[in-house]
């Protein structure tokens, strides 16, 4: 005995393929209820008409429509109601990717990277631009004051006096000093705009990977699970995978020629390794990424969320790694 | 002057398919007038079934019209457009379906689009290689497969899918890019004899070059 069903209806069919026993959905025909039928099919589950026929002969066995030849084909009304119903159907999915964070975070993440490229990008060029017309001026120690003196400044003079220098002697155009500090102006709104974008990270990071951030920071949690796309993903990642995450270039030549691996991906961001010396950096990425590797279960299959308490043994755990690797 | 069909030819060098939705030009098509029907063209380098029309020396690339097909990666839907003109027609007149599959949701937000404007197309947010969530929309064995995902171990989903829901005798096409494979070298040599092996007869192997570098469409019976 043979169990097959699709969204119209159930039958039972004997093993000559005659019909024993069948069972029609008798519910209100409507898009929208046939959308959420659907719904449970895609997850392999039956129909109430299929779990009927189930009860009534439990010792058949379900079998897909597709290799039932007199299986009745769809009148033209029931094609309409399964297209209507599939455009719902698939409407509701692309709303759900919407309320995903993990999506947002991945836009998020890579909209602020681009700007802080942009930002670091003109930055140098008004660097190297306004430069010009302040010969006396150590550049290098002044970086980050220039765009900030340009855009409050109405002249080379004003910008010589914020800075405390003296402007060399140039005329510069109305249009040529308007350029330059509109843009000045952009480049300053540029920095607060990368700011923003950062809190935003950190306030979804923060309820969507709460132990992960406390242990990595949310910029850096925030990093990882876009580039493992996804915190389910990045939760089922070995540790050794997420300790070269960011860093595939080096990881893929290691493979293919041989090179020496790759000890830390965006990890290496962290202040426990980056301020480290070289020669420990290794194992203390190696022991983080495991434990951010644990943080991240935690948050994904809703364990225990971390407190300071863990992040503090971990940075002991830093410490005596620190110490073991001096002493040789 | 090629005919596939009343609604798909080939004037002169490029590929027409009559509008179903007069006077709307997806992505920008040419659209030209010819008394009461209006062509649309079948652009080449955005649809690798149309690349395959244009090179195939062999019939039977496009389903009968009016027939159930199955189209696992419909992508952005500009292939599926042109295949609902050939298999639906203007309102569906021909009485086809096509269930278009595809895992992205930004992909999918346009065939929601187009399958308003175009009643037959079923559009589907599923991953193709669960069946158990493609099943549901297709309650029958389907004349007419298409696969075109670009994925690793396309060839074996591509066997999956037939096995579970192509017709006997019914015409699957699988679009491979070499490069979505590990061993990009021998990605087609490797397809072919995993097609065969599978007791598919090939019908030809289609090299898409010069409308799409390194693609092969295969066009096999079950």
């Amino acid at each position: 005995m043979k169990l097959v069903w699709d969204w119209r209806f159930a039958r039972v069919y004997d093993e000559s393929d005659n019909v024993v026993d069948e069972c029609v959905w008798g519910g209100n025909r409507t898009p929208g209820a046939l959308a959420n039928r659907l719904a449970l099919l895609m997850q392999g589950r039956m129909t109430i008409e299929a779990q009927t026929l189930a009860e009534r002969f439990p010792d058949a066995t379900p079998t897909p429509s597709m290799n039932i030849k007199s299986w009745p084909e769809a009148e033209t009304a029931e094609s309409i109601l399964l297209q209507e119903a599939s455009i719902k159907l698939a409407e509701r999915g692309v709303s759900e990717s919407a309320s995903n964070p993990d999506s947002r975070l991945e836009h998020l993440v890579q909209a602020t990277e681009e700007m802080r490229n942009a930002h670091n990008t003109l930055e140098s060029r008004i660097v190297e631009w306004a430069g010009m017309f302040l010969p006396n001026l150590d550049i290098d120690q002044h970086r980050n004051q220039i765009a900030a003196a340009i855009s409050t400044s109405s002249n080379l003079h004003e910008i010589g006096d914020s800075l405390s220098t003296i402007p060399a002697e140039v005329q510069i155009g109305s249009k040529e000093w308007s350029a330059l500090h509109s843009l000045a102006t952009s480049t300053m709104k540029l920095a607060t705009d990368v700011e923003r974008m950062e809190d935003s990270v950190r306030e979804i990071t923060e309820t969507h990977l709460p132990s992960l951030s406390l242990l990595l920071g949310p910029l850096l949690a925030a990093k990882l699970c876009a580039t493992a796309r996804g915190r389910e993903r990045l939760a089922r990642l070995p540790a050794s995978t997420i300790q070269v995450l960011g860093a595939e270039k080096s990881f893929f030549m290691h493979i293919r020629q041989g090179t020496p691996s790759p000890k830390h991906g965006h990890i290496f961001q962290h202040s426990w390794i980056c301020r480290s010396p070289k020669w420990t950096r290794g194992a203390i990425a190696r022991m983080l990424a495991a434990k951010a590797a644990i943080a991240v279960r935690a948050d994904h299959f809703g364990g225990e969320p971390w407190t300071s308490k863990q992040v503090a043994e971990v940075e002991k755990k830093v410490g005596e790694i620190r110490a073991r690797k001096n002493k040789r | 002057m090629k005919s596939f069909s009343e609604m798909v030819e080939i004037q002169g060098r490029s590929l027409w398919s009559r509008n179903a939705v007069k006077g709307v030009s997806l992505r920008g098509e040419r659209l030209k007038r010819e008394g009461r029907k209006e062509w649309r063209q079948w652009n080449p380098r955005a649809s690798k079934l149309g690349a395959a029309l244009l090179k195939a020396s062999q019939i039977g690339l496009l389903p009968e019209q009016g027939s159930n097909c199955l189209y696992l990666g419909s992508g952005h839907g500009t292939t599926i457009s042109h295949l609902h003109d050939h298999v639906c027609g203007a309102n569906n007149h021909l009485d086809g379906t096509i269930v278009a599959v595809d895992i992205s949701s930004r992909c999918m937000r346009d065939l929601i689009r187009l399958s308003k404007s175009r009643p037959g197309i079923i559009p589907v947010l599923a991953d193709c290689r669960k069946p158990q969530q493609i099943a549901p929309f297709v309650s029958h064995r389907v004349p007419w497969l298409f696969q075109d995902v670009s994925q690793t171990g396309q060839v074996e989903m591509f066997i999956e899918a037939c096995k579970q829901y192509l017709a006997e005798g019914g015409t699957g096409l699988l679009s491979l890019k070499s490069a979505s494979e590990r061993d990009t070298q021998g990605a087609f040599d490797h397809a072919e004899a995993t097609l065969l092996e599978a007791g598919y007869t090939l019908i030809e192997k289609i090299d898409l070059t010069g409308w799409e570098e390194q693609h092969v469409l295969f066009h096999v019976v079950n």
